[in-house]
């Protein structure tokens, strides 16, 4: 969609769109490239590890595999960087340099324009933080609440709502013509997280014998997750005692991820019903499903019935829900003007 | 959409995009002439002696009104004075060094970084302690609660409870405990909150036995109030606008915002550990049990009292096996044992956290010195 040409890539400058996510981290480039990994960095936690893994530092699923012999940070969680903890926003600036080094064709020459898309949560708390972290891999940045940079991808600029459902938070922001304004946004902190924790409990319960962990417990919420009537029985398989055995956690899986249905209800009802009452239908219309949470089954269904009893409703999933945010920071990338680029 | 409106709206979005992130870049500059969002204004005034007019407001608040042991209060700021906080503010916000450089008031007025940067626990910066818990056996008198199927009543329960509650905070010597009611005597809510209120609770713990038509179930769930929207609206509020016509008024808005926000950061953490012991120990006599965890409702009781408050709704009486268990004083033992670990340990914790859920005060402290 870069008609408009403002910036043209003669002087080798790399556009890209970066979605720094709790849960995972995307990026996208004007070269094409696309690439994701899961948002977790870690170190080795001593020399012997290190000689273990062969690396100074590991990425995405290669630290998790490794899990055993690093630190392990999720530098997002929650959807902020920790307070005071030197370590995550290290963590940040390494997630950033491994992202970018991912897409880039020749590290010498490449200059870096990056538009980051990061949780609406540390938008507010810790854009100057996140900014100084990206700052030294780009020649030019912009930090953008993630919420929008999905919502400027799609192209809902005016009477939409974008709900992005995160690992650690689900993100709200209405869209109308212009930047979003606090009062536009809701964070909820009940998000993918808490379906995995919520899964994890109800499993501990039902199955007492069962031996399982949080990993395993996120990839059954991947595979299976639903919410309302159940298409099929979910079955999966957990050792017991070690041996592989299978077990139906579809009451489980149905209950974890409806447990986090209400808040997002009320807070979509009432950033509706906050707003200018002309619009409110055509933002109620408009509302558009993102992250990884937008993958639950039937969900968008719900959604329609639940708030369609205040007025017709439709609500669409993004096509691409890992890559939408990176997208849509690529997009505002493309049309950025170029003054803007430099002057900053 | 039309194209045209289409690129309008797209340039005046990467328009602002663009400030935004000039405003990030340098706190100082000015966002373009008539192109700055409402609202946002700058002031060329002596700084230092705003902040320390804010700051004394903030802390007279504190010191003189919503406490009654005013010498307790005095005594544990002058311990842990105001002044990390300022520092935190001071250093945070990187002031220019000369006070006449004019800049945001947006930035010196920030006391979003109190209310909006959810991790400071204000009652640990204003080192309040907690003298007066006040526990509320609900229900009594004409209204028993809810009623097991053999007959047993929900406020004979709580009140048990409380009664032995009471005895066993006291006990430690370091807290009048009072009960909304000791017999069997009806009162309404509205009078338990004008109770907690005149006796100056600093803890408001409401108890309570929950009854579910699903009569297998047994849950475990605390409340706080305090809806997640107000308390983002109230963190939301004006803190983009604050220009330079600060007035009094104002002040005072945002010092009872403070203490809104004090309120429900306290609520959640005793609601967290009490919910938590609770449910540890109820997981040993009744393996099923739910833990429904901490929610968020709008409670009379909790709405109106000033103090930070909680509702516990120990289990379900609905569940015959629970009634059993409920009328068993052994049992009740093991629950208030839990219920006073989980008020203990959230006030052993409460001191010491600066950061909630970072492990101690010093840590900002240190960082910032």
């Amino acid at each position: 969609m870069a008609k408009k040409s403002t910036t043209k890539t003669v002087d080798k400058n790399l556009l890209v769109g970066i979605d720094l996510g709790t849960s995972r981290s995307a990026i996208a480039a004007d070269n094409g490239k696309k690439k994701w990994v899961e948002s977790y960095v870690g170190w080795p936690r001593d020399f012997i590890a290190r000689k273990v893994v062969g690396k100074e530092m590991l990425f995405g699923e290669e630290a998790v595999k490794h899990r055993l012999s690093l630190d392990m940070y999720r530098p997002l969680k929650n959807g902020v960087i920790k307070e005071g903890t030197a370590r995550d926003e290290e963590a940040v600036k390494e997630l950033i340099r491994h992202l970018i080094t991912l897409v880039q064709d020749d590290k010498e020459t490449d200059k870096i324009r990056a538009v980051v898309g990061v949780p609406a949560e540390s938008f507010k708390v810790n854009k100057v933080a996140l900014k100084k972290a990206v700052a030294e891999f780009a020649e030019s940045l912009f930090v953008v609440s993630e919420p929008f940079a999905v919502a400027y991808g799609v192209g809902a600029l005016d009477n939409a709502l974008v709900i992005d459902i995160g690992a650690g938070t689900v993100d709200f922001c209405i869209m109308h013509g212009t930047v979003p304004a606090e009062e536009d946004q809701r964070t909820v902190l009940t998000a993918g997280d808490y379906i995995d924790q919520q899964l994890f409990t109800f499993l501990e319960e039902r199955y007492p014998e069962a031996d399982f962990n949080l990993n395993m417990i996120r990839r059954f919420k991947e595979q299976h997750s639903f919410v309302g009537e159940a298409k099929k029985e979910v079955e999966v398989e957990i050792p017991v005692e070690g041996k592989s055995t299978v077990h139906n956690i579809t009451d489980e899986i149905k209950r974890a991820c409806e447990s986090i249905l209400p808040a997002i209800v009320e807070s979509t009802l009432e950033l509706i019903a906050k707003f200018d009452p002309e619009y409110q239908d055509a933002i109620r219309e408009n509302i558009i499903l993102a992250g990884g949470g937008s993958q639950i089954r039937g969900l968008a269904d719900y959604l329609e019935t639940t708030i369609g009893e205040y007025g017709p409703t439709k609500v669409r999933m993004v096509d691409d829900p890992l890559f939408s945010g990176a997208d849509g920071a690529l997009e505002l990338a493309r049309e950025m003007p170029e003054d803007y680029w430099t002057e900053l | 959409m039309h194209n045209g409106d289409s690129t309008k709206i797209k340039a005046a979005i990467l328009r602002e995009v663009y400030e935004d992130n000039l405003r990030i870049a340098d706190p100082r500059l000015q966002p373009t002439a008539g192109r700055c969002r409402q609202g946002i204004k700058k002031i060329s005034r002596p700084i230092p002696l705003l902040f320390l007019f804010f700051i004394c407001l903030v802390f007279y608040f504190f010191a003189g009104t919503g406490q009654h042991h005013d010498q307790e209060a005095a005594d544990s700021v002058a311990i842990q004075p105001v002044f990390p906080w300022a520092e935190i503010i001071y250093k945070q916000q990187q002031f220019p060094p000369s006070a006449s450089v004019s800049f945001d008031a947006n930035r010196l007025l920030n006391y979003d970084l109190l209310l909006n940067q959810n991790n400071i626990r204000l009652s640990a910066i204003f080192g309040l302690g907690v003298q007066t818990i006040v526990i509320d056996p609900g229900h009594g008198g004409k209204d028993p609660g809810a009623i097991g199927s053999n007959g047993t009543r929900e406020k004979d329960i709580v009140l048990d409870i409380a009664l032995h509650l009471r005895d066993r905070l006291q006990k430690t010597g370091k807290y009048n405990v009072l009960l909304t009611r000791d017999n069997d005597t009806f009162i309404s809510l509205a009078d338990r909150v004008k109770f907690a209120n005149t006796h100056h609770a600093d803890l408001f713990i409401s108890l309570h036995i929950n009854a579910l038509p699903q009569k297998e179930f047994n849950v475990t769930e605390t409340y706080y109030f305090g809806p997640p929207s107000d308390m983002h609206t109230m963190r939301l509020a004006e803190q983009e606008n604050r220009g330079s016509e600060i007035m009094t008024g104002d002040f005072k808005d945002m010092i009872k915002k403070i203490g809104n926000v004090l309120k429900e950061q306290e609520s959640a953490t005793l609601a967290a550990t009490i919910q938590h012991n609770l449910f540890s120990n109820m997981k040993k006599y009744d393996r099923v049990i739910a833990d429904n965890g901490i929610k968020i409702a709008p409670f009379v009781v909790l709405l109106g009292v000033n103090a930070p408050s909680v509702l516990v709704e120990i289990s379900c009486i609905s569940k015959r096996e629970e009634e059993t268990n409920l009328n068993n004083p052994e049992y009740r033992q093991k629950i208030m044992a839990s219920l006073q670990e989980g008020i203990t340990g959230y006030l052993s914790q409460r001191q010491t956290q600066v950061v909630k859920g970072e492990t101690n005060g010093k840590k900002i402290h240190d960082k910032n010195s």
